[in-house]
């Protein structure tokens, strides 16, 4: 009796040991296919801070004339005043990070 | 729930109001307005409820709810009877404010506030407020209606709500119903709503009524209440608009002379409008002024193939009146044209009085510019500094002075300010770069006054459509010093032009050093918004700048205008002095309350004397001179 139980348990662990392992598969490749299409559609600098994010760093801050920030273009781009100020004053000194 | 600015308590107990909440169904729209309408100030007022034939909840629900006085009308009779009917039931007495069940009241003294503009001149009939949607976009500052399509249009509607058309009491030709006071002695001389309309319409009818009547009707921008626009209505949308087309008929039926007959003058303005350029957006207000001067405007691109700036004009100007004025019927031969724009196009006028309006940013004009001045009857520049041009560069037409304005509703020091959390002292400057802007001596003298170390920054709003141009490698040159004042750069952002009051708000001084300027419109918006400004001592904008309400720069003299730009060639322009600019910005920085003293007084002098309906009432004043 206790043989069979053991078996049965043991059976059971490899059993929800393989799930996990699937899961944490479904994972791995859905988080690869997240990766890849940030990394196609973000330029690099975004890239650089997500890395810095994700690593428990505080983004890169921009500030005084910062050319390598831009990209020189003739092209106008259209902007709002209230979310390009927001974003202004943050780049120049970074809020507090609280790292997770 | 907010109050604004507080109004002064002294004066006689206000007139009894009655105040109208039209309801049909959508029991939660007329409890969330009920709930906060009865949470404002409602000083001897009462609130009468007009259940439209509801068969929902609300005649129950209604009857719950205590300081309210409900009248049940069997059937839905619209907005029109059911308003109407609650006017009938009102206190003979009292004011009439009518709501909508769909609004919702976050500011607690605005009957009080409405009440005020009403009292605040006899002949005020009719108050609206602006409303605002409740994702904070701005729905209505007023209503205008253009006789060529009688469609009525919403004043600022979908704006982002940045604290425009604040005035406490500003003239409109209409307002929607959704909230309106009305006077009790108007409602005596004209009655209510008119039967004609069953819905639409309704509204601006009884504003031309009322103007009709000798009364006027006002926006108290100092009252915005939140209006949720679900509208309680029976209709589906085919029925409602084939309802809109009946009562645009009859609108038109009723109105369209009375309405055509307001223009008094009829003009082709050839022109450029739907380009980000300085003639362009001037352009713009200046044919919306002209309208409301009751000038019968209509509009024609001046450029285009064959021309010194070739592109074709894209025809939408994202502006509901502007698109109306360009499609307006113009004969080949008009009794007057002006044409806005350089003067190289001025051969295109096409009216039978010829005027040329136009500007530059050096000492003289060009000699072709000066020979096609020569054939218009009459030429117009924004400044002395261009009359004196002109007059130096041999032109012996009369010239007549038409300065340039701002829009008061768009620029002034009570917008919206998403100023610097970090407490530094912001000076900003908005240019496209190049030559005559100097942007090298600018960056050069702040990074070098101050230091990385001081409270201060220079916040550049820079503009670059020169291909050739390699702006980096420009400021690369400049070699500014790491441990110098700090710059930041906002480069080819292009804001709606509603939205810069706000860029200049959030900002602490305005400096312009650039060597000649037409007119310098940044410098006038940035200082009717109330602004410190630091602007070369030279060129148009001495017109509105001087040492009582601005910081002007001095010039070391001038010296020929060397730049791309070959209309320059053979002129000269300022040379200013950066011993002097050093010295204005660190007096600035240093004195903030004497700079924010001459902020205050440039914004009330700007307001006073230098607005687009300034412009236009000189332009109306040259037309009759001209007998056009």
């Amino acid at each position: 009796m206790s043989n069979d139980r053991d078996a049965s348990e043991s059976a059971l662990r490899i059993a929800r040991l393989e799930a996990r392992v699937a899961a944490l598969e479904e994972a791995l490749v859905r988080r690869s296919r997240e990766l890849r299409e940030l990394q196609r559609h973000l330029p690099s600098r975004e890239l650089l801070n997500l890395s810095r994010l994700a690593g428990g760093l505080p983004p890169v801050p921009t500030g005084r004339y910062d050319l390598e920030v831009w990209r020189e273009t003739t092209a106008l781009t259209s902007a709002s005043v209230e979310e390009t100020l927001r974003d202004l004053w943050q780049s120049l000194t970074p809020e507090p990070f609280a790292a997770r | 729930m907010t109050d604004s600015a507080s109004l002064s308590p002294s004066g006689p107990p206000p007139r009894k109001a009655t105040l109208l909440v039209l309801a049909w169904n959508r029991w939660d729209l007329t409890e969330r307005c009920l709930a906060t309408l009865l949470a404002t100030n409602l000083d001897n007022a009462e609130v009468l409820v007009i259940d439209n034939g509801s068969t929902d909840e609300t005649p129950e629900r209604l009857a719950e709810i205590s300081g309210i006085r409900v009248l049940r009308l069997e059937k839905n009779l619209g907005f029109v009877r059911g308003n109407n009917a609650g006017i009938a039931a009102a206190d003979p007495e009292s004011d009439i404010v009518l709501l909508n069940n769909d609004l919702i009241f976050g500011q607690r003294d605005w009957l009080a506030r409405l009440r005020a503009a009403a009292s605040s001149s006899p002949k005020i009939g009719v108050v609206g407020a602006r409303l605002r949607l409740p994702d904070g976009r701005l729905l209505h500052a007023g209503t205008y209606i253009l006789c060529d399509t009688m469609w009525g249009q919403q004043i600022g509607s979908l704006e982002q709500d940045l604290g425009q058309y604040t005035a406490e009491v500003r003239e409109v030709e209409g307002i929607v119903f959704a909230c309106a006071f009305i006077k009790r002695e108007l409602i005596a001389q004209i009655g209510g709503l008119a039967l004609d309309f069953e819905s639409y319409f309704e509204d601006t009818d009884y504003c031309l009524r009322a103007r009709a009547a000798g009364w006027t009707t006002v926006v108290c921008g100092g009252v915005t209440l939140i209006h949720d626009e679900h509208g309680s209505t029976q209709n589906d949308p085919d029925s409602l608009g084939r309802l809109f087309q009946t009562s645009r008929a009859t609108f038109r039926e009723k109105w369209g002379e009375e309405l055509a007959g307001r223009y008094g003058h009829r003009l082709l303005w050839q022109s450029i409008m739907n380009f980000p350029t300085g003639y362009a957006m001037s352009c713009r207000e200046i044919l919306r002024a002209l309208d409301a001067q009751g000038v019968e405007v209509a509009y024609r691109y001046v450029y285009g193939p064959g021309t010194v700036f070739p592109p074709s004009e894209p025809e939408n100007s994202e502006d509901y009146r502007l698109n109306v004025l360009r499609a307006r019927k113009v004969p080949w031969r008009p009794k007057a044209a002006v044409v806005y724009g350089q003067a190289d196009v001025f051969g295109s006028n096409r009216g039978r009085i010829k005027v040329g309006y136009t500007m530059l940013e050096v000492d003289g004009f060009p000699r072709d510019w000066v020979r096609a001045a020569q054939k218009m009857d009459e030429v117009w520049v924004p400044s002395e500094f261009n009359r004196q041009g002109f007059l130096d560069s041999g032109l012996t037409r009369p010239i007549e002075i038409i300065p340039l304005g701002v829009d008061t509703n768009y620029f002034h020091p009570g917008l919206s300010a998403f100023p610097n959390p970090h407490g530094e002292f912001v000076f900003f400057s908005a240019f496209e770069w190049g030559e005559r802007k100097e942007p090298g001596l600018l960056l050069k003298i702040f990074n070098d006054e101050f230091g990385c170390d001081e409270p201060v920054r220079l916040v550049c709003k820079v503009i670059n459509r020169d291909p050739g141009l390699k702006l980096k490698e420009e400021i690369r040159s400049l070699r500014l010093r790491d441990a110098g004042g700090r710059i930041s750069f906002l480069f080819n952002q292009e804001f709606p032009h509603y939205q810069l009051g706000s860029l200049y708000r959030s900002m602490d001084c305005f400096i312009s050093v650039s060597r000649g300027e037409g007119w310098n419109m940044p410098l006038m918006e940035a200082m009717a918004c109330g602004l410190p400004a630091i602007a070369t001592d030279w060129g148009a904008h001495r017109e509105f700048v001087h040492e009582t309400n601005a910081y002007p720069l001095r010039v070391r003299g001038t010296i020929p205008a060397v730049a791309k730009c070959p209309y320059y060639a053979g002129f000269r322009w300022a040379d200013p002095d950066p011993d002097h600019l050093r010295h204005l910005m660190r007096q600035v920085f240093e004195h903030r309350d004497e700079a924010r003293a001459k902020g205050a007084l440039a914004a009330r002098e700007i307001a006073d004397r230098w607005t687009w309906r300034h412009t236009a009432q000189k332009i109306v004043a040259r037309l009759k001179a001209l007998g056009a």
